[in-house]
């Protein structure tokens, strides 16, 4: 499949990277450098291919180019296969991109009975008192049990394992999701 | 907005020069920090936690911005000397719009020697709780809960007359109930048994006792009647506000919905509160009166039998709030699962040709099993609590019961009361039941309709952000078009459309082009103002559209879009829709202009063929050309086609393409296609890239400009050979 090609047809394939020809680099520019089959790459930015559920694998890479396009260089398949430093730097980088505190205690969550829901709760980044409009679409479970949330301010939350939350914290999630 | 929030604790320069000064809250690596970005009038300062890390010069800079990405933003500008940027801070979405707002202004200075030092812009977050507020009049999580139960009292002051004809009504009818145990006291005492009863004495309480429970009977019958009526009236006023409402907000607050969301709220939520207010409401004000004058009955006729009727009640109000709380859990987890299951039924069945072209209904069968299994589970989890609930009650109650029986009948042997009191005192005792296991219930049903009375009342107090001025301009419109400085972002940190300026005169014809998601359908929605734009005006005629009435600019607006929806009902109804009062040979006039009377006429019930959902399906072609008869009919000013004939057949395209011809003569148009070769025929086409204007010109001036417009046909023409190759 992932030669497929007819005549004139250039069909865009899948390109998994080879990371041991990868070398990338943090940048000022907030962006990362990268050299890859002797090209060289100004503005590069990783993305989650799956942000939900592969945190570390089918991670694509793309560049800016003058147009100020999105190009994809290609996809790197688990960040396990890279060298110690260079995993580091993506990690990093990916975690700085996607910022999403884990919330691990709620102390009380608030519902002003008009689509509006208060919830303070510990995260990773500290106590919060996050506020949420609609909660119906910015509060809930997806498929396969991770509750995911978004504030009125466009910050994101995440509760990857609701059967590690303590039962107290559980009990008052219960009626919202 | 303010824009120096706190200066960074270990500060130690001259805090009065320092102008801007915001907080930042993450490290480039994701990590929380503690930090502030500064600038005065030449340099830019970055504080972080051990003190200044970085100083940059302004004017090395020659463009600032913020970008947003998943789930974090960063501030950077870019250097004059090398065009590199430079990262100068990263934070969490709390603070992005204030950054935006500083880089505007930084941007604004480094571009034309300007520094506006305060910014005009609303404050984006409530002073009380620091949520964003978002260009609402009142913060909607401070807004106080209060407020609905009013609302909903001051809604129920509109039928008080019924109401309380039918509560005075079910007090009188109650009343008679309660004489009824009076009675058999009599019967008991006053009659006696055996040789020296009184029979003519029993003959008359027999006769008031039939008499009244044919009162009760007919009270009864009058309030019934009278609540139909009180019912049916709330709840059509209800949805008659709500539908009125939900045509006048704007089209951004109706996409923030979805429209099963809507409807849940015009048939489900009002339903609710019609039944809460005319049913629980009056039971309510009936309940707890019935169980005062009950109380008072029964103490009044002996304190100390009462008191064992009362003592376990606080001890079963307890047990039921705890019982409560767990069937309220159950309830609403049951109601999400109902949700869950209406939402998949609604996708399934409205894809059912996707589900059978695929084959995969045994998939959809087992996934369906499984939804209705957890709603059906839910739901008898839920159920068994409560109707756990009965039982422990009636056991807390019956305690007492036994308790008044056991002392009852020893003051009655101890003669204390007679035995017709003590008949009378146990009638009274059971009426209580009632009441107090309909008071039980009653936090449930409370809270069920306060949640929908939030529901509804979100809607009916929604602002309209799309209001029209009191002194609207009506005025018969022309059909010139001006876009000045427009920018419009659906939401506010992703921009479509960048300062858009044009000049469009009356008659042109306009081709709009460009990329797809670039912006084009979004323009178009800003000229038949379904949004109204962020910043900049579009003018028709040189009047703002915002002081237009929508009257004069819907009048002479014709729209066809590359979906037509078609109204349940006659092909005549859905040309009509756009002139309800056009007659019939008018109607045939634009069907002949579209091309679409030949085929109405091969219809069998010709004009009258019903179509829409369930009627008879016409195909893709049709339906176009019922659109088209249906722009002409209003005789549009301006007309607007935005892919119009992109899902159809080349063939088909060259017929609806002759009769849009037709339609265009003599009206401004804009049309969006998206094969260029249909635009042929348009005066100047305007370029649309990357959310701004970039190229503006006839087909021969931009083709030899060798621009963004020469590469899209160069790029349809290599594409269209290669289908020429793969078909032939
Ligand atoms: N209702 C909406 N809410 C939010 N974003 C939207 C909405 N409609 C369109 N967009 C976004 O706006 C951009 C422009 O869309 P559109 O005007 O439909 O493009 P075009 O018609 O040129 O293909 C797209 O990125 C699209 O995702
Ligand atoms: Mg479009």
């Amino acid at each position: 499949m992932n030669n497929y090609k007819i005549d004139d047809f250039s069909i865009d394939t899948l390109r998994i990277i080879d990371v041991n020809k990868l070398k990338l680099e943090r940048k000022d520019s907030g962006y990362l450098f990268a050299e890859y089959e002797g090209k060289s790459y100004e503005e590069v930015s990783l993305t989650r291919l799956q942000p939900f559920y592969c945190l570390d694998a089918y991670i694509s890479v793309s560049f800016r180019n003058n147009e100020e396009e999105w190009i994809e260089i290609g996809v790197i398949r688990d960040l396990k296969e890279m060298s110690g430093e260079q995993r580091q730097l993506c990690e990093d980088y990916l975690n700085f991109r996607y910022y999403i505190p884990v919330i691990t205690k709620i102390h009380s969550i608030r519902d002003n009975r008009m689509g509006y829901l208060f919830v303070d709760a510990d995260t990773t980044a500290g106590r919060k008192k996050i506020a949420i409009n609609d909660w119906w679409t910015n509060f809930r479970i997806n498929n396969s049990g991770i509750l995911t949330v978004t504030d009125s301010d466009g910050n994101k939350y995440q509760i990857p394992d609701l059967n590690k939350l303590d039962g107290k914290s559980n009990k008052k999630l219960e009626l919202f999701v | 907005m303010n824009l120096k929030i706190s200066l960074p604790k270990d500060y130690s320069g001259n805090s009065e020069e320092i102008i801007f000064s915001l907080p930042f809250d993450i490290t480039e690596k994701g990590k929380l920090t503690k930090g502030h970005f500064m600038a005065d009038r030449n340099k830019m300062y970055v504080y972080g936690e051990k003190g200044r890390e970085k100083t940059f010069e302004i004017k090395d800079f020659y463009s600032f911005e913020v970008f947003r990405q998943s789930g974090s933003s960063m501030f950077r500008g870019r250097r004059r000397d090398n065009s590199k940027w430079e990262l100068f801070c990263c934070f969490s979405q709390t603070h992005y719009i204030r950054f935006a707002e500083l880089a505007k202004i930084l941007d604004f200075y480094v571009k034309t020697g300007e520094l506006s030092e305060t910014s005009d812009t609303q404050e984006p977050n409530c002073p009380k709780c620091g949520a964003k507020i978002e260009g609402m009049a009142e913060c909607p999580f401070c807004a106080k809960r209060s407020g609905t139960v009013k609302k909903l009292l001051n809604r129920m002051m509109r039928y008080k007359v019924p109401f309380f004809a039918v509560t005075a009504l079910a007090i009188m009818s109650y009343g008679a109930n309660i004489i009824m145990p009076m009675m058999y006291r009599q019967v008991v005492d006053d009659v006696g048994i055996g040789e020296g009863a009184d029979l003519s004495l029993f003959a008359r309480i027999a006769v008031m006792i039939v008499a009244l429970s044919a009162i009760t009977c007919l009270f009864d019958f009058a309030a019934w009647k009278i609540n139909i009526r009180l019912s049916t009236r709330f709840i059509r006023d209800l949805r008659k506000d709500l539908f009125d409402k939900i045509q006048l907000i704007s089209m951004k607050s109706f996409s923030r919905r979805t429209s099963g969301e809507i409807i849940r709220r015009l048939s489900e939520d009002a339903r609710v509160l019609q039944n809460f207010m005319t049913g629980n409401g009056r039971q309510m004000i009936l309940n707890v009166a019935a169980l005062m004058v009950l109380a008072i009955i029964m103490f009044v006729t002996n304190w100390r039998l009462a008191l064992m009727v009362v003592i376990p009640l606080p001890v079963a109000g307890w047990a039921a709030q705890k019982i409560m709380k767990r069937i309220g859990a159950g309830y609403q987890r049951w109601w999400r699962r109902t949700c869950d299951s209406s939402k998949y039924l609604n996708d399934v069945i409205s894809g059912t040709k996707v589900v059978k072209s695929y084959g995969s209904e045994e998939r959809e069968i087992e996934r369906y099993k499984g939804i209705s299994y957890k709603v059906s589970k839910n739901l008898e989890r839920a159920e068994c609590t409560w109707y756990l609930l009965y039982p422990i009650m009636r056991y807390i109650l019956a305690v007492g019961e036994m308790l008044m029986l056991y002392f009852g009948a020893s003051y009655v042997m101890g003669m204390t009361i007679t035995l017709g009191e003590f008949v009378q005192f146990t009638g009274y005792a059971s009426m209580m039941y009632g009441p107090v296991y309909w008071l039980i219930q009653l936090p449930r049903t409370l809270t069920q309709a306060m949640v929908s009375a939030g529901k509804v009342f979100e809607i009916l107090d929604e602002p309209i952000d799309l209001s029209e001025s009191e002194n609207a301009l009506k005025c018969d419109i022309e059909g010139n078009i001006t876009f000045e400085n427009v920018s419009f972002g659906y939401t506010a940190y992703n921009p479509v459309l960048k300062n858009i300026s044009f000049e469009i005169k009356q008659g042109e014809m306009i081709g709009l082009v460009g990329h797809s998601g670039v912006g084009k359908s979004t323009l178009i929605n800003l000229v038949m103002r379904l949004y109204d734009p962020t910043y900049g005006s579009i003018k028709i005629d040189g009047t703002d559209l915002r002081e237009m009435s929508s009257e004069s600019l819907h009048s002479r607006l014709g729209v066809v879009l590359q979906e037509t929806f078609l109204f349940n009902g006659t092909v005549m109804e859905n040309i009509a829709y756009s002139k309800p009062d056009a007659t019939f040979e008018e109607i045939i006039a634009a069907a002949k202009i579209a091309d679409c009377h030949d085929f109405i006429t091969r219809l069998p019930d010709g004009y009258n063929t019903y179509v829409g959902e369930k009627g008879y399906s016409l195909s893709g072609g049709e339906r176009q050309r019922v659109a088209i008869a249906r722009a002409i009919l209003r005789n549009p000013k301006i007309l607007i086609l935005d892919e119009a004939t992109a899902s159809l057949d080349t063939q088909t395209e060259k017929q609806i393409q002759t009769a849009l011809n037709r339609l265009i003569k003599g009206r401004t148009t804009i049309a969006i296609a998206h094969r260029l070769s249909t635009l042929s025929s348009a005066d100047r086409l305007i370029v649309l890239d990357k959310g701004k204007v970039a190229e503006i010109g006839t087909h021969t001036e931009l083709m030899g400009r060798k621009g963004v417009y020469y590469r899209l046909v160069m790029a349809q023409r290599s594409t269209s050979a290669m289908k020429e190759t793969a078909e032939g």
